[in-house]
């Protein structure tokens, strides 16, 4: 299975699929040193983003999202990349490229429903590519 | 994107690692937002380095060490802690000491250290279409929206646009965005910063990302009114620009504001609204308060001079503490016109540098448990900030309870929660 969104930031990863049914802030919905979900997202309550390729339906508002982001980095709790259905707020963007995490926006919902969990999927930041491995 | 060749000389390294980090940055980020090229900036309020995040200051610090420079006049976003008196708050010295690091940094980058998130009161004041950077959503609400410069919401790159002058032309930085999306019928008559902060995150919370166009007012709003109105609208909502038809350049009219089309959406606020969002923040008034707050943004010279008015020869109650936050130059002007003198006398805490919210988050919950950071024991804060409510709700875990700035100070001097009387207000 294949996938092409739209490559906003640039990298290349290989990594389990964390599925959001909901949008993520990352100011207040991630501890950044557990790397844990704490808000209220009951797809991912819990979950560690830690190393996960995470796909959601979209970034939720905060221009602060940035810092988070970067935190994690600096606690080594970040995510291996982003993937959203629309995209993400400019400082998501940004957050994103200091901390050399690949982001890719507008990947296709058929695409997500197909994936479960814990999939092995390989990302390129560059091109926009997707795949089920 | 179309580089010119000085922008093609700062990405290739000719003109120090400094302008090809932030070069870079810009045009990753230019790239995937579509913008066809960059535009000059004249103005950047760019990221002090926050204590109480780990490697943060240093990010600022390291910048400064590749030989960054400042392209344009730059402002300097709020810190962790008052780098002069932070004992009165109760941070640590760890916290202050490495917080104080900023002001070398960007002083050796040639930037103003504001440490305020109200530059406009310190004199950065952008005028009609100056494209600008902003790292604080206020900041861009207020430029956008009162003062008609070109401002995106932005993050740390906000810096990245100061040492280059130079941003991606994407958002608001085109007139595409710059128009209407949902219309706001106001009704009924109310006043003041407090008001217009809970009108604002309202407002925030029906419009959304979507420019919301204001019409109805029972009085011009003043500075001060705008002020709290955009902070309010970008602490509940994504919006980087409100209108209101007749302040906001160059939108005469509501049908100059829709670009002559229908709005999209269409919502009527009253007052009963407002007193709403009071009643959303006042849910535990048993709570007795700890600390009265004011100054969230940080106050201007107005609402210095309006506070004085209000504690002149009064006392802070014994059972609570009275901050208030405003940005060391309104501070410095108090203080030569003798209101800082009154304030204090009455009992106030004068604050500076650091943001309303993380003055008590550095009491609270630190990032870095290496700062040696400690809990207080906080009961209820009182402010007249929607904004400020929120954030010391959802971050700082404590009990907000928002009043009116009037009532606000009548709770630091009787040492019981005051809440607001809507019978006082009035359109002037």
């Amino acid at each position: 299975m294949k996938a092409r969104g739209r490559g906003l930031v640039p990298g290349r990863v290989q990594a389990p699929a964390l599925i959001s049914r909901e949008p993520i802030s990352f100011l207040g919905d991630v501890d950044i040193r557990s790397s844990r979900v704490v808000g209220e997202l009951p797809s991912v309550k819990g979950r560690e983003l830690r190393g996960a390729c995470v796909f959601m339906p979209l970034s939720r508002g905060s221009a602060g999202a940035w810092r988070f982001i970067y935190q994690m980095a600096m606690h080594d709790s970040q995510p291996a990349a982003l993937i959203y259905q629309s995209v993400p707020d400019p400082s998501v963007v940004q957050g994103a490229i200091m901390a050399n995490i690949p982001v890719i926006a507008e990947v296709a919902a058929a695409f997500v429903e197909s994936l479960r969990n814990g999939d092995i999927v390989s990302v390129d930041g560059e091109t926009g590519e997707i795949e089920k491995l | 994107m179309r580089l010119t060749d000085v922008e093609k000389a700062m990405l290739s390294g000719d003109r120090g690692e400094a302008m090809r980090q932030a070069m870079d940055g810009l045009v990753k980020l230019g790239s995937a937002y579509g913008a066809e090229d960059m535009v000059e900036i004249g103005y950047a309020h760019v990221h002090a380095g926050m204590a109480l995040y780990l490697r943060d200051v240093e990010l600022v610090e390291d910048l400064a060490a590749l030989g960054a420079k400042m392209a344009v006049p730059t402002s300097v976003n709020v810190a962790n802690a008052d780098t002069e008196n932070w004992r009165a708050t109760g941070a640590p010295e760890s916290l202050a000491l490495l917080q104080s690091r900023v002001k070398t940094a960007h002083g050796k980058m040639g930037g103003t250290c504001t440490l305020t998130c109200t530059p406009y009161w310190a004199g950065h004041w952008p005028t009609w279409n100056t494209h600008m950077t902003s790292i604080e959503s206020t900041v861009t609400i207020f430029c956008n929206s009162v003062l008609g410069a070109r401002s995106n919401r932005d993050g740390y790159f906000s810096i990245y646009a100061a040492i280059t002058g130079r941003y991606p032309r994407f958002g608001f930085h085109l007139d595409d965005a710059r128009h209407g999306a949902h219309l706001i019928k106001i009704s009924g008559e109310f006043g003041g910063t407090s008001d217009f902060s809970a009108l604002g995150y309202h407002v925030g919370r029906l419009s959304g990302d979507g420019v919301p166009v204001l019409d109805g007012f029972a009085h011009r709003p003043n500075l001060d009114e705008l002020d709290a109105l955009g902070a309010g609208i970008s602490a509940s909502g994504g919006a980087s620009m409100f209108i209101v038809p007749g302040v906001t350049p160059p939108f005469d009219d509501v049908a100059k504001a829709f670009r002559n089309a229908p709005p999209l959406h269409t919502h009527s606020v009253s007052p009963s609204d407002i007193a709403g969002v009071y009643a959303q923040f006042n849910l535990r008034p048993d709570i007795a308060p700890s600390i009265v707050h004011l100054g969230c943004p940080h106050a201007s010279m107005e609402e210095m001079r309006h506070y004085a008015k209000l504690l002149a020869g009064k006392s802070v109650s014994p059972h609570l503490q009275l901050w208030i936050t405003t940005s060391r130059n309104v501070r410095n002007i108090a203080r030569d016109e003798g209101l800082l003198a009154v304030l204090e006398k009455a009992g106030a805490m004068v604050i500076s540098d650091t943001c309303p919210m993380s003055c008590h988050f550095a009491r609270t919950v630190s990032p870095d448990p290496s700062l040696g950071v400690k809990p207080p024991e906080l009961q209820s804060i009182v402010v007249d900030s929607a904004k400020q409510a929120k954030y010391l709700r959802d971050m700082v875990s404590c009990n907000p309870l928002l009043t009116g700035t009037e009532e606000a100070v009548e709770t630091a001097v009787s040492g019981a929660f005051v809440p607001r009387r809507s019978n006082l207000r009035s359109g002037t």
